[in-house]
């Protein structure tokens, strides 16, 4: 939840033809996400995780398309988007690896593991390769203490981490086909 | 201490060593099926033979006491929704952010029994009579989540959810079950930052009254539990009051009691970290040496977060501590918190540990209240610099005015995280004020003493 000043004033908003809420889209949006929602705004996170997903991270041009098809204004929409961190307005890398720094992690010695990662994709914890291979992150407690230390591949969960475990991953990630990261 | 069987965790081995061992190895995920052919949903189908009002009743009687954290009773919390109205939505939102540091025992129920708490949660909605649950699940669950998302499309399928009543019995309730996830922000896990997120917003906390009872999600009367809680009706409607009150502890100061099982995440410096179920009142000392094995590599006990980094750390001389709800009064802890101990070593450093917590605190204040978000940052600077031995006693001093000015007891800000930050801050510089003492120079405030 950290505090993000946003640049509204210089922000020029990159614009593509293709919208991100075809018509097809919004009509399974409406169908699958919508009606769970008593209230239409209560879909917003839902379809945040989806674009967030997608394009690893939150167009602004994805923003104006949600609001318009939520019936909210684009700031909701950057209000909700800027406030969790599993969103992001940059584009985080083909694999994002989670850190786990929180007490139990550090306990287990979590330290060399988020050295080892700063050494060899040469960035800090928040920050993505310059290729966008790799996003760094070092996240707070994942909710698997009794196997610490652990970190976060994408979406899954690796436990009882060791440096060798992790180089591995490492390199199994790089050679991944890019997009197939997500399954 | 020791459950003769195990509870809430029949259907998951290894919970309770020595009764129904069989190793973490042995888990799998309970589908519907094999809940129905174990006695699954019978609670349920008996619940639906009972007026909701006694339902509600027994919950009250058997005094179960929320697993989310302040461990408030949930048949009193019930009580307080206003009569059905009837002019729309009432809602049940099952708390499963599970983001406090040290805590991980809701995940093993979504993991390996999940048809256990969406039978809770059908219950629930009997009783208070409720038509929409939302399932809030963090959103580094994923795979819990999608372990969720198929057993609710299991029940809507076996008959349990959706249009026709609760178990398709003419005349019950029709409830809609939907998964919500979130995204990255402990904040969420306070009840009405939970409901912030659902409604599409920044999870800041709401300020109280009006309670979520009266008007929660989208303005609507709103009951909020955790996983574990709506898990625990599910065997007190099966066995009754009084079995339920045969396990677990009296108040020994004159409080509420503390019955029934409870799930117990520990984790740290012992040979066997992992989630329990252990009758409430069980020794910290008992569950470190009888269920995980001891402490690693024969090192000696230092202290323990009592359940989650907000309650504050126990001492040295706290290894015997009860775990049970007296557990704030008995051991000046903020409380039981999730019932999930970390354990620590002598080797541990408790400045590390101290500034780790802070800034966790640092990162996850919401920023509604100047005394969190401000103060978080300033305390977590401060640990940083004592940590660096850069820091003088003045700093310490103003460590621990910065920590008790926040949160809900001294009234300066709208929810409970800064409580947390508060006590965890206090207990550890209080308990082990020797080793930050050390790591500072001292330095004296001049003191003007005047003549009257
Ligand atoms: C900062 C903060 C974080 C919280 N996180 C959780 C959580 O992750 N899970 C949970 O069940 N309760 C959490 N709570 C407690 C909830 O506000 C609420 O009391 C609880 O969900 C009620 O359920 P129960 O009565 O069944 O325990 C949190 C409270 C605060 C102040
Ligand atoms: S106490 Fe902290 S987390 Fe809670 S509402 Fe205030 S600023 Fe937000
Ligand atoms: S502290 Fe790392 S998973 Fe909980």
């Amino acid at each position: 939840m950290s505090w993000k000043t946003k640049p509204s004033s210089t922000l020029q908003i990159p614009r593509r033809a293709e919208p991100y809420v075809c018509a097809s889209v919004a009509e399974r949006w409406e169908r699958e996400i919508v009606a769970k929602y008593h209230v239409r705004k209560g879909a917003l996170m839902p379809i945040l995780h989806e674009i967030q997903h997608e394009h690893r991270c939150i167009p602004y041009q994805a923003m104006v398309e949600i609001a318009r098809f939520l019936g909210i204004s684009p700031a909701e929409v950057l209000d909700c988007a800027t406030f969790y961190e599993e969103f992001s307005l940059e584009p985080r890398g083909r694999c994002t690896i989670g850190i786990c720094q929180s007490i139990a992690c550090e306990a287990c010695d979590h330290k060399p593991l988020l050295d080892h990662c700063r050494r060899t994709l040469g960035i800090e914890p928040g920050e993505t390769t310059a290729d966008g291979s790799f996003t760094l992150l070092a996240m707070e407690c994942l909710g698997s203490c009794d196997t610490a230390p652990v970190a976060l591949f994408n979406e899954t969960l690796h436990e009882k981490l060791d440096v060798p475990t992790v180089d591995r991953l490492i390199a199994q990630a790089r050679q991944a086909p890019a997009g197939g990261h997500h399954h | 201490m020791r459950l003769t069987e195990p509870v809430l965790t029949k259907r998951i081995p290894g919970c309770v060593p020595g009764v129904n061992d069989g190793g973490t190895a042995a888990r799998t995920t309970v589908s519907f099926e094999q809940y129905k052919a174990t006695g699954g949903y019978a609670s349920l189908a008996k619940a639906l033979d009972m007026e909701p009002a006694k339902v509600i009743e027994l919950v009250k009687e058997a005094v179960v006491r929320g697993r989310g954290g302040a461990g408030f009773p949930a048949g009193l919390k019930w009580s307080f929704l206003p009569q059905d109205d009837g002019a729309g939505h009432r809602y049940l939102c099952i708390n499963c952010d599970e983001a406090e540091p040290g805590t991980f025992k809701d995940r093993l129920l979504c993991d390996f029994d999940p048809h256990l708490i969406l039978e809770g949660i059908a219950i629930a909605c009997h009783a208070c009579k409720l038509d929409t649950a939302y399932f809030f699940i963090r959103g580094e669950y994923h795979h819990q989540a999608k372990v969720m998302e198929k057993a609710i499309q299991e029940a809507y399928a076996g008959g349990v959810f959706g249009k026709g009543g609760l178990l398709r019995r003419a005349g019950a309730i029709s409830v809609d079950c939907f998964l919500h996830r979130s995204a990255g922000a402990y904040i969420c896990g306070e009840e009405t930052g939970l409901l912030e997120a659902i409604e599409g917003k920044r999870g800041w906390p709401r300020v109280k009254p009006p309670f979520p009872a009266v008007k929660g999600l989208f303005g609507r009367p709103t009951i909020i539990n955790n996983v574990e809680t709506l898990a625990a009706v599910v065997p007190i409607v099966e066995k009754g009051v009084a079995w339920w009150k045969g396990i677990g502890v009296e108040s020994s100061l004159g409080g509420m009691p503390s019955y029934g099982t409870k799930l117990m995440g520990v984790s740290g410096h012992v040979n066997r970290p992992g989630v329990f179920e252990a009758p409430l009142g069980v020794k910290l000392s008992t569950l470190v040496n009888d269920y995980c094995g001891g402490m690693r590599k024969g090192k000696r006990f230092k202290g323990a977060i009592a359940g989650g980094v907000s309650m504050g750390v126990l001492g040295t001389d706290q290894f015997d501590a009860a775990m049970d709800f007296d557990i704030g009064r008995a051991c000046n802890v903020l409380g039981l918190g999730t019932a999930c101990p970390t354990i620590f070593d002598e080797d541990t450093d408790m400045v590390m540990v101290a500034r780790n917590i802070a800034r966790f605190f640092k990162n996850e204040s919401c920023g509604q209240c100047t005394p969190c978000r401000e103060g978080s940052g300033w305390i977590y600077k401060l640990l940083c610099r004592i940590e660096q031995g850069q820091a003088t006693t003045a700093d310490l001093d103003l460590l621990l005015e910065l920590g008790m000015s926040m949160g809900l007891t001294p009234g300066t800000t709208i929810c409970g995280l800064a409580d947390g930050n508060n006590w965890a801050i206090r207990t550890i510089v209080g308990k082990f004020r020797g080793e930050f003492e050390k790591r500072v120079k001292p330095k004296f405030v001049p003191v003007h003493v005047s003549a009257h």
